[in-house]
């Protein structure tokens, strides 16, 4: 899984390109980490996300619970066979996806 | 008693027709008489009537030897039901005909640019080409394609059917001359393969191979050391019955390419068994027969040694879905006792042990026969299966394994990554916990079936006992704070997969997942 990132001021923008998975969440877990604490507005774009699986999931959701903390996290540009995953799991529900 | 018609019978020589009949025929009180009608051109109504007050007189009659002409007009008057009416065979030579295959019980020859004759060496060659017909049409009705005989001809002594087969040419032709075509040619043929192996044949239509394998290792007990003996005979008996079908001699020059149709041909070996009897007869045409002799594959096949064990090694790996040569080398194995069995048996027969070459045959089969059955436990074996080490290093091999055969079944994008996801759940769940803290295998296993299409994907461990079912489901409706980080994997797995099973079995964690597509 390849991670875009651009930051200005207090928005930040990550694009993931390919599987987020087992072997690919914990980068993104340490992305999250190096930029969260400097953020109010987190934007994750996964129009270049081609699987996520539970171990993804469990990332987005302490993305989340950091995020409603201090600020703001949606999803954009989410294909059909991801939002399908967040409908099942009731992450529909919790996460804001555009 | 035989009576010979000529030429034609009509109202002009009736009645002297009779007369010369009665005549030869008396003093054969009792015999059935024949009536052969091989240089008859025709016969009118007053002819006909003639046969009628014969009949009466005899009611054993029969009449032979019918041409076509003549036949019609018996069909037509309705004579064919009256008594036993035999067309005549119309003469085949397949002198300077091209062979274009050769089988257990016959050879095939083109002997025009549209037609082809199968020759049955066989005595009993009529009733060979009846049961070949039989099972061809079975065959075809079930879904395999293959050609049908329209004509039963004499060939010199023996007889042969005739098949349309137009423009074809075999599988082992275009080995032999277009190597290029080789991955092509492996792909096709382990198609048909698979399609033989899953076409399920109704109870008792076809024989048994099993029993006929059974035949074969009763026969080598004599011939092989006590143990080995009695545990080649315990292997095939340990095979279970199977009623799916098995060509039994499926090799390259009985698939045909006709225009760009694949067509399946000599289909009296047809039977129903488990693959590993079709695997053993397979490794026979391409390996088997020429190891001792190399230049002998190439009198059979046209193709040498070299493409034969190449072509027979790609549609092994093609059709058990693995690359892994371990697991590739093992099936080869579990086949290659059968087969040696097969040959050595026949090499006896065949007087083998009476010739250097065959005593130098029969000693190479039975050292390599020895040594198989010294490591093997088991002649099964499952294909579209991928065994290795249970790390999540091997995530994505695993994934890319389940995948290919998602793809090749024409699964949706969509149901593909949720299989994925599936996937992932349990293969990493076993690698985590199944053998921690130390290390082993996991066995994946992919099986896409039926009509509407199902999918069954089977993981395999041999650690600690762990239902991962058992788990109570999360909460999915609560808000992101309330909610645990973990635990949504299994979940996420049940709603996905249509069929979710868990069982402990002879030290292994079976979890089988099921997806309908």
């Amino acid at each position: 899984m390849e991670i875009t990132k651009s930051i200005q001021d207090q928005s930040a923008t990550l694009g993931l390109v390919g599987r987020l998975d087992t072997i690919t969440a914990p980068r993104l877990e340490e992305e999250l980490k190096e930029i969260l604490s400097n953020v109010t507005e987190l934007v994750l774009d996964f129009e270049k996300l081609e699987f996520i699986s539970s171990a993804g999931l469990r990332v987005l959701l302490s993305a989340q619970k950091v995020m409603s903390r201090q600020g703001s996290m949606r999803l954009i540009h989410v294909n059909e066979a991801v939002m399908e995953i967040f409908e099942v799991t009731g992450f529909s529900d919790i996460l804001t996806i555009q | 008693m035989t009576v010979n018609l000529k030429g034609r019978i009509d109202s002009n020589n009736a009645a002297q027709v009779e007369k010369d009949i009665l005549t030869e025929l008396q003093g054969s009180s009792g015999q059935p008489v024949i009536l052969d009608a091989a240089d008859l051109q025709y016969i009118s109504s007053a002819g006909l009537r003639v046969i009628l007050r014969l009949k009466k007189a005899h009611p054993e009659l029969r009449i032979i030897n019918v041409n076509s002409e003549v036949y019609e007009i018996l069909d037509m008057t309705g004579f064919t039901e009256m008594m036993p009416v035999e067309k005549a065979y119309r003469v085949v030579s397949v002198e300077g005909c091209e062979e274009i295959g050769r089988g257990a019980n016959g050879t095939i020859y083109r002997i025009d640019q549209d037609n082809v004759v199968k020759v049955y060496n066989n005595a009993d060659a009529l009733a060979g080409i009846q049961h070949e017909r039989e099972v061809a049409k079975l065959a075809l009705v079930l879904g395999i394609p293959t050609a049908i005989s329209y004509d039963v001809v004499k060939v010199g002594d023996s007889y042969g059917s005739v098949f349309e087969l137009l423009n074809a040419r075999s599988f082992s032709k275009i080995l032999a001359n277009e190597p290029e075509k080789m991955d092509w040619c492996v792909q096709e043929y382990v198609k048909m393969l698979k399609t033989i192996h899953g076409t399920l044949v109704p109870a008792g239509k076809l024989p048994d191979m099993k029993e006929t394998v059974l035949g074969w290792a009763r026969f080598m007990q004599g011939y092989l050391p006590e143990a080995a003996g009695r545990k080649l005979l315990a292997l095939v008996e340990a095979v279970p019955h199977d009623d799916h079908m098995i060509h039994g001699d499926y090799h390259t020059k009985n698939l045909e390419l006709q225009n760009d149709e694949v067509l399946l041909i000599d289909m009296d070996t047809l039977a129903v068994g488990h693959p590993i009897f079709e695997l053993a007869s397979m490794f026979n045409s391409f390996v088997g027969y020429s190891e001792l002799d190399h230049s002998v594959i190439r009198k059979f096949q046209g193709f040498d040694f070299e493409t034969g064990s190449s072509f027979w090694h790609k549609s092994l790996a093609a059709y058990l879905g693995t690359n892994n040569q371990r697991k590739i080398k093992e099936v080869e194995n579990k086949a290659r006792i059968i087969g040696y069995t097969r040959l050595i048996r026949r090499s006896i027969r065949r007087k083998g042990l009476e010739s250097e070459t065959g005593r130098a045959e029969i000693a190479l089969w039975t050292e390599e026969l020895l040594a198989l059955l010294a490591q093997t436990d088991t002649l099964l074996f499952h294909a579209n299966e991928l065994e290795l080490e249970a790390v999540t290093e091997n995530l994505q091999e695993v994934q890319t394994f389940v995948e290919d055969h998602l793809e090749a079944s024409g699964c949706s994008m969509k149901a593909q990554m949720q299989i994925g996801v599936a996937v992932e759940e349990i293969f990493v769940n076993i690698a985590n916990y199944a053998y921690h803290p130390d290390k082993g295998n996991a066995t994946v296993r992919v099986e896409v079936s039926g009509d509407p299409v199902c999918v069954t994907i089977t993981f395999v461990d041999h650690g600690v006992p762990y239902d991962p079912l058992a788990k109570d489901d999360p909460d999915v409706t609560l808000s992101a704070d309330d909610r645990e980080i973990g635990g949504l994997g299994i979940f996420m797995t049940k709603r996905i997969m249509d069929d979710v099973a868990y069982e402990y079995k002879d030290g292994q964690n079976i979890l089988t997942l099921k997806k309908n597509l």
